[in-house]
């Protein structure tokens, strides 16, 4: 009886302390897992299944397993809002990941800052995402970083003087790339002999580009998804336009291929991540992710899978208190100092200017790879080491 | 309440949504009683969530004067369009109302300087108030209402139902169509200032085909029986997708086939089923 | 390049009026908006393109597949949908609601299936091979889809001007209680209206897939777009009207392109859609009084 009382105190004493390093940290994931966005937002959520399986399969982070709360944000800004503010107040997320396109974060991401919770884009490249706030972070490298070094090294490398442009002006991604290939142009001094447009699922480009053929350029800078940008490379083949392609970071996937197939050649890109990359983190990721998922990963999964690393790195530091706020506010405060070295190379962080100048969100600092295509394969031409990768100076 | 703010911390943004909905279903409410089938008030919309937001963020103006400039300006492009385009009937108003609402939106799209363009216009203040979007609907609601029974409703009605009869009885045809195309559009122009107050950012996307269509199908599918019809077929619209949460990567295909059915089975709208509730009242009354 | 571009206006009139050929079908006669026929054209590519990987099947069996898979789906469509909100006297809007929660079900169930990403024909060879003449290239599946636009269109006219059935169809059109009254199987006409244009959808399905390269469930939705255009720039309900309409938009999309600038070729021609309805709202075949009896 005494010994009963006993053994039944210290059982309940032990599944106290248990249960307490048991609990489980929660993050949330709002991603486009239907809609158009679904093909960007389906791997981004594979390559966060892939981390999250592997940092608890090794014990979780001090002790703790990670529970990712999936939501779906149909890649429509109002879902974006109200997935969001879901698992902010109901869920009680300790950060967030997401959303998938830059429409929505720029919609979505004031909820997060004002509610003082860490929202972490691994998608969005746009202009006026981190300007938003400091709890605003993201790894996605944007265009304003990539595209001046794509273009120096392709100029470089096939020795062209004067380019056309061709680019999707009704999409805020292929858009704002045009816009920094229009900068990065100029900075370089190349004059661009037509500049034409196309709208987002148009099938025909052939008229733009019998006009870009005939403007007599040297090369074709494309700022396109590879929905409409592989077409545009099989019938500019298909008019006889032979001229190298210099593609935005929507051109960067293996899709390529088998889209554009035999036509996919010649086609230069800039992107952190390249599965071409022998680097051991990058060979190690991709080999697991093809055991899980039983297919190539992109570099959606790459940048997603890297983002869970950065926060769980962060989270190391943390001593969490179990009091929501106080530990949403710890982790803000340590995530800037994360530093890696992923799928997509090393990794650090660069804070942002917010509109009223002032310092705010967070962006990524990685090395550009340019790679260009030949034979089904995107052959790495470049692996810069400095890494501020000849960037300009953003508003 | 603890319970309350953790709700309206989560929810605020649907309910407001539903507000809004129910503004632009009521939009088009008065002009699919008048027999008018007009995809043009998601432009119109856009025209409106622009003109306010752009207010909102370069000039000093308090918002709700915003909203009203935000309303004013697509009933007045309204009032231009319409005496050529609503000669037309049927499929073909349709078309040329989509065509405009393209035709606008391109317009955005190719404006950068003034509208941001493909890149949107962002950082938008949020001014949306709940009691801002409650007090608006009553009030449309109301006066919508109060058309119905009135001689203006019963006179579109009859315009949808005959309209060579309704002009040979001396009722000017013309300026009552005009007058439903304008206030709907008005109201649509305040439902897009009020939204992008709360949304933070818009897109000329945002106000094409798709959402032309959504309005269309949230009238129809509330019914044009009656302003209440509008108002079941917002709500309904934008709840839908929530209720539906659950069912993840079903949840579109669950969305079709709830149109479906709803439509199968009360081709009339859903307003048409309460029908049978008014009628026994009515008789019991006798 | 004047040349080339006249080339690429006509193999791109060429498309648009394959896809409208059954949507002003389903105008004509049912007189439903049939906003689900972008489904329709991407239910056909995604079974022919099925039927080819999955099932090994050679190309043009799986175009068969197409047909038949599509052909069904109109069955299917007019008998549980259409028919039936006939029979309740339904307002004219209500099928138009209907075809639209039918297409995002049918884009969702296939986006559920095989995925949002574009998926391609492994077909190589003879279709995509160019051909030289002078200046001007075109491929040889450009070559096909224009002639095909034609041949079918000239089959269609002729099955309507000549056959007993196709002048029961233009009665119908013309008149559904004066074609009731005189003996027409109404509904079976309806019901082989609908599969007919479905099976044309999902042919145009096919051969577009197979020349842009891209199968994906969104793939009906810009197409619906141009086809509205198209079928009002021909004119409601008139086969011809929806061959000439493809190829004007054709033209216009193109030529603004070419000489005007490519960021106003929607506007182009959205605005001439608009100008066309102002001036002359039958659009350029369509009849002059809209009647319904």
């Amino acid at each position: 009886m005494q010994l009963g009382r006993v053994l039944f105190g210290a059982l309940v004493a032990i599944g106290y302390f248990s249960s307490l390093s048991l609990a489980q940290i929660k993050i949330g994931v709002a991603e486009a897992l239907t809609g158009n966005a679904a093909q960007y937002g389906v791997p981004i959520r594979k390559g966060f299944d892939l981390a999250v399986s592997e940092i608890n399969g090794s014990g979780g982070i001090n002790g703790q397993k990670i529970e990712l709360v999936i939501e779906d944000e149909q890649g429509k800004k109002e879902e974006a809002i109200n997935v969001f503010k879901k698992l902010i107040f109901q869920d009680k997320v300790l950060l967030l990941f997401g959303p998938t396109l830059s429409n929505s974060a720029q919609a979505s991401d004031p909820v997060a800052q004002g509610a003082k919770v860490v929202v972490f884009g691994t998608s969005n490249t746009a202009d006026g995402i981190t300007s938003i706030g400091n709890f605003v972070f993201r790894n996605s490298v944007t265009e304003a970083d990539i595209v001046p070094v794509t273009l120096k090294i392709a100029a470089q490398k096939t020795g062209l003087k004067k380019v056309a442009v061709l680019y999707g002006n009704d999409d805020i991604f292929t858009k704002s790339g045009y816009d920094n290939f229009k900068k990065a142009l100029e900075a370089l001094k190349i004059p661009v002999t037509t500049t034409e447009t196309f709208a987002k699922g148009d099938v025909d480009f052939k008229p733009q580009l019998t006009k870009i053929k005939s403007s007599n350029p040297d090369a074709v800078v494309l700022s396109a998804l590879i929905a409409e940008g592989a077409p545009a490379m099989v019938q500019s083949r298909q008019l006889g336009i032979t001229l190298p392609f210099i593609g935005g970071n929507g051109m960067n996937s293996p899709k390529l291929f088998d889209l554009a197939k035999d036509n996919s050649d010649n086609l230069w890109v800039g992107s952190p991540w390249s599965i071409e990359n022998p680097a051991a983190e990058n060979k190690r990721f991709i080999s697991a992710y093809q055991k899980a998922q039983n297919a190539l990963p992109d570099q959606f999964a790459a940048q997603a899978y890297d983002a869970m690393y950065i926060v769980v790195q962060a989270l190391k530091k943390v001593k969490l208190t179990g009091k929501l706020e106080v530990d949403r506010g710890a982790l803000r405060d340590a995530l800037p100092a994360a530093q890696i070295t992923g799928a997509t190379g090393a990794f650090k962080f660069r804070q942002a200017t917010g509109k009223d100048g002032k310092p705010a969100g967070y962006d990524a600092v990685q090395t550009a790879i340019v790679m260009m295509t030949k034979g089904n394969q995107y052959v790495i031409q470049l692996n810069e080491a400095t890494s501020r990768a000849g960037s300009t100076p953003r508003p | 309440m603890e319970w309350l703010e953790t709700f309206w911390a989560t929810y605020s943004t649907l309910v407001l949504s539903i507000g809004t909905n129910v503004l632009l279903a009521l939009s088009i409410y008065l002009t699919l009683v008048c027999g008018l089938l007009t995809v043009a008030n998601a432009a119109f919309m856009g025209i409106g969530a622009y003109t306010a937001a752009l207010l909102s963020l370069h000039s000093g103006l308090p918002f709700y004067l915003s909203l009203m400039l935000g309303a004013l300006l697509p009933a007045a492009v309204a009032l231009l369009l319409g005496p050529p385009t609503l000669r037309l009937s049927g499929v073909y108003l349709a078309m040329a109302t989509l065509a405009f609402g393209e035709i606008v939106r391109i317009f955005l799209l190719n404006s950068e300087s003034l509208t941001g363009g493909a890149l949107g216009l962002n950082g938008i203040p949020q001014h949306t108030q709940w009691f801002d979007v409650v007090v608006i609907v009553i009030a449309a609601l109301y006066v919508l209402l109060r058309f119905s029974g009135s001689r203006i409703g019963r006179t579109m009605v009859a315009i949808c139902q005959d309209e060579v009869a309704t002009e040979l009885m001396g009722l000017n045809v013309r300026a009552y169509k005009l007058f439903a195309f304008a206030l709907g559009a008005g109201l649509a122009g305040l439902a897009g200032g009020l939204n992008a107050h709360f949304t933070f950012f818009i897109s000329p996307n945002e106000y094409g085909f798709d959402r032309g269509v959504e309005i269309l199908a949230m009238g129809v599918l509330g019914g044009t029986g009656s302003p209440w019809g509008a108002v079941i077929g917002g709500a309904l619209i934008t709840l839908l997708p929530e209720l539906l949460r659950g069912l993840g990567n079903y949840r579109p295909l669950i969305n079709g086939v709830i149109l479906i059915v709803i439509i199968l089975y009360s081709p009339k709208g859903i307003w048409d089923l309460t029908r049978f509730v008014r009628g026994k009242r009515a008789a019991a009354a006798n | 390049m004047h040349a080339q571009q006249l080339v690429n206006a006509i193999s791109l009139g060429g498309v648009y009026a394959l896809f409208a050929l059954g949507f002003t079908l389903i105008f004509g006669v049912l007189n439903v908006v049939n906003l689900a026929h972008g489904a329709m054209f991407m239910l056909g590519a995604y079974t022919a393109l099925q039927a080819v990987l999955f099932f090994k099947l050679p190309l043009a069996v799986a175009v068969l597949a197409a047909i038949v898979v599509t052909a069904g789906a109109g069955w299917l469509l007019d008998r549980f949908i259409f028919a039936p909100l006939r029979a309740r006297q339904a307002p004219h809007l209500a099928p138009m609601i209907a075809t639209i929660g039918l297409a995002i079900s049918l884009n969702s169930t296939i986006q559920g299936l095989f995925g949002a990403e574009n998926l391609r024909f492994p077909v190589h060879g003879l279709a995509a091979e160019g051909l030289r003449l002078g200046d001007v290239q075109i491929t040889w599946l450009e070559l096909q889809i224009i002639l095909l636009a034609f041949l079918l269109m000239a089959v269609l006219l002729w099955w309507l001007m000549r056959t007993r059935m196709g002048t029961a169809l233009r009665a119908l059109a013309e008149s559904r209680k004066a074609a009731a009254l005189l003996g027409i199987d109404v509904e079976g006409l309806f019901r082989l209206t609908s599969v007919i244009a479905s099976l044309l959808g999902g042919v145009a399905g096919v051969l577009i897939a197979l020349y842009t390269n891209a199968v994906f469930p969104q793939m009906g939705q810009p197409m619906l777009h141009k086809g509205i255009a198209v079928v009002i720039l021909g004119g409601m309900g008139d086969i011809r009207g929806a061959l000439l309409g493809g190829f004007f938009l054709g033209c216009a999309e193109v030529f603004s392109v070419a000489y005007v600038g490519s960021t106003m070729r929607d506007a182009v021609a959205f605005g001439l859609l608009f100008a066309i309805l102002l001036l002359r709202p039958q659009g350029l075949f369509g009849k002059a009084a809209q009647r319904r009896a």
